[in-house]
């Protein structure tokens, strides 16, 4: 009886063999990552160890990512605490507009394929998308890893997810996830394992891999793993990741489901006001009028997102009363779409453009609270009621080129007939 | 080592979220006192006035999805309660509550009503309502997690067990 790369991954971190699914292991962590939103508890954890060794603090990471900037003295002071732990401890530190967590971890080379890694933020499956078992966990948890190196997990079943056929221009990883919400329902994959893999997983850059990975904990992901390829292993040593050791599930793994899906004629997909998977075709909405639009967060922040916005509105103006805000998802990904010019055609086109950061993703900085009556359409991965400061407001989710093209057009819009709404990201460069 | 449980079910429904209904997530400000006296008051009106110490927390399935909020354990470790059994609970409120040395039993719950006595075998892995002649037998809690429970969560056990040997 095979394994699937969960089962793999947590068992060679536990010392043995494969482990299986149901099994409870205590397993080495190759990578710890705390935030700002939940600093302060993991601080009170670490204050209880009253151990004077953290000889795992090293392998961990302080991101000051959410209350970027802070917005009262209150996140002030848990971002002077952390930067005090760091400088004290040796704990690695990204400090405010480095960007989002789970974006400087990989460009940062913390992690590679077949790590295991742990964060105190749910979308920490975004690590799956270089073949590391990312999850998600609370202060205690990082606690005890800066303190043992070590963490207990529950070993999860895994769902196989294959994407056959290819993606129509203008369709990205986000459509995809939004149309597997849609099927499956919030939490469908609730304590398990997604592995996606087929012909349109392999065709994607990493930056819609990261998307597809992300946006599983919508899904109730414990993880989302992709196997490595040349782009993966590339992207990595560019990074100055340790040699990646790519981890492949056996072909006669068990897995507690299998979902086919040929995207060739996937559309492009959003999610209704309030409901993340309250999904339907771009189609079906089209022409609904939007007041506000954002790209950016940990989902659809990247280079890519930002690429393809640019595509779309150089030398055009968005439409007139619509606030179109970008938020790169870290200082590296702004820095790339300053030095290509992107920046530029999008603050031409109306756009403003925010420091890296978790920005407009949640009403936390005050930096973006809606008006009553107001309607915003985001690359976010969640809508609920209030998120954005006011239960009045509405928002709804699309891709980075749904964003672009509805705030060109004052509604939501259709990228597949805009002009620019079909870029593509181009080759990556295999790096020898 | 704890092994047997015994105490009132205190009962509620099916999908509660915890940073909702136990947590200071939505009450700024507010400490767990203040919490504790009023948790689940907005899906089971008096269930906090209610509860007792030692008493049992019987839930529908996914108990604690979509929150993460360790504090919810703490309120819950503050009104007193001495389990949760659920049919499923959210994965980070399951990971929560063991680190904090509350026991999650994952059991159908169908025919316990509030203020039955229930008991919990917790090495033998059973849960029993002896007055309605319930028995029901769960998966046993591995060692590993036994072990956390018995030193009342991840952090009391590392300061016994540096190593986590
Ligand atoms: S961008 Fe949003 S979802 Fe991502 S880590 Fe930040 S607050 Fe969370």
């Amino acid at each position: 009886m095979g394994s699937t790369i969960a089962e793999k991954i947590l068992g060679a971190h536990a010392g043995g063999a494969a482990a299986k699914a149901g099994e409870v292991i205590v397993a080495g962590v190759d990578f710890a990552m705390v935030h700002d939103a939940r600093a302060a508890n993991a601080l009170k954890m670490i204050g209880k160890l009253d151990s004077q060794s953290l000889p795992f603090v090293g392998k961990t990471a302080f991101v000051l990512d959410h209350y970027s900037p802070p917005p009262n003295a209150e996140a002030a002071n848990t971002h002077s605490a952390m930067r005090e732990f760091a400088d004290r401890h040796g704990a690695v530190l990204y400090d405010i507009g480095d960007g989002i967590c789970h974006q400087v971890l990989p460009e940062g080379g913390h992690l590679t394929c077949g790590d295991l890694v742990v964060g105190t933020d749910t979308h920490s499956t975004t690590y799956g998308a270089f073949n590391a078992f990312g999850t998600g966990v609370e202060g205690t948890d990082v606690s005890a890893v800066m303190m043992t190196g070590k963490l207990w997990f529950r070993v999860p079943e895994t769902i196989r997810v294959e994407l056959s056929g290819e993606l129509q221009p203008g369709v990205w990883a986000k459509d995809l996830t939004l149309h597997m919400l849609g099927r499956l329902g919030a939490e469908g994959a609730n304590y398990r394992v997604i592995e996606y893999c087929g012909s349109a997983v392999a065709a994607m850059a990493i930056d819609d891999r990261m998307t597809l990975s992300n946006h599983a904990a919508e899904l109730g992901a414990k993880a989302a793993l992709l196997e490595a390829d040349a782009k993966t292993i590339a992207w990595l040593k560019a990074h100055g990741a340790r040699e990646p050791k790519p981890v492949k599930a056996d072909a006669d793994a068990v897995y507690a489901g299998r979902i086919d899906i040929d995207v060739s004629q996937l559309p492009p997909q959003v999610a209704r006001r309030h409901n993340i998977d309250d999904v339907v075709g771009v189609p079906e909405v089209k022409g609904q009028k939007i007041n506000i639009a954002l790209i950016g967060t940990c989902t659809n922040g990247r280079l890519d997102d930002i690429r393809q916005a640019a595509a779309i509105l150089r030398g055009k103006r968005i439409a007139r009363g619509v606030r179109l805000v970008i938020t790169p998802a870290s200082r590296q990904i702004y820095l790339a779409a300053a030095r290509e010019g992107l920046i530029e055609a999008l603050t031409l086109a109306g756009a403003s453009v925010e420091a890296a950061g978790c920005g407009t993703c949640v009403n936390i900085t005050g930096h973006l609270i809606t008006a009553d009556g107001e309607v915003v359409i985001s690359s976010a991965n969640r809508n609920f009621r209030g998120r954005l400061g006011n239960a009045k407001s509405e928002i709804w989710i699309g891709s980075a080129a749904t964003v672009a093209a509805s705030a060109l057009q004052g509604c939501i819009a259709d990228p597949r007939e805009v002009m620019g709404g079909a870029w593509r990201p181009p080759a990556e460069k295999a790096v020898a | 080592m704890i092994t047997t449980i015994s105490g009132h079910a205190r009962v509620l429904g099916a999908g509660i979220n915890t940073d909702v209904n136990c947590s200071s997530k939505y009450l700024p400000g507010r400490d767990n006192a203040y919490i504790a006296q009023r948790a689940f008051e907005q899906v089971v009106p008096g269930y906090a006035a209610r509860f007792g110490q030692g008493d049992i927390i019987v839930a529908g399935k996914n108990f604690g999805i979509n929150s993460s909020r360790e504090q919810a354990v703490h309120i819950m470790r503050m009104m007193g309660a001495a389990a949760i059994v659920a049919p499923s609970f959210g994965r980070q409120f399951f990971r929560n509550a063991i680190n904090n040395g509350l026991p999650v039993i994952e059991c159908d719950i169908a025919g316990i009503a509030d203020g039955d006595v229930l008991e919990i075998d917790l090495a033998a892995g059973r849960v029993s309502v002896a007055a309605r002649g319930i028995v029901r037998s769960v998966p046993p809690l591995p060692a590993a997690i036994q072990s956390l429970l018995a030193a009342g969560g991840l952090i009391p056990f590392l300061q016994q067990h540096p190593d986590w040997k």
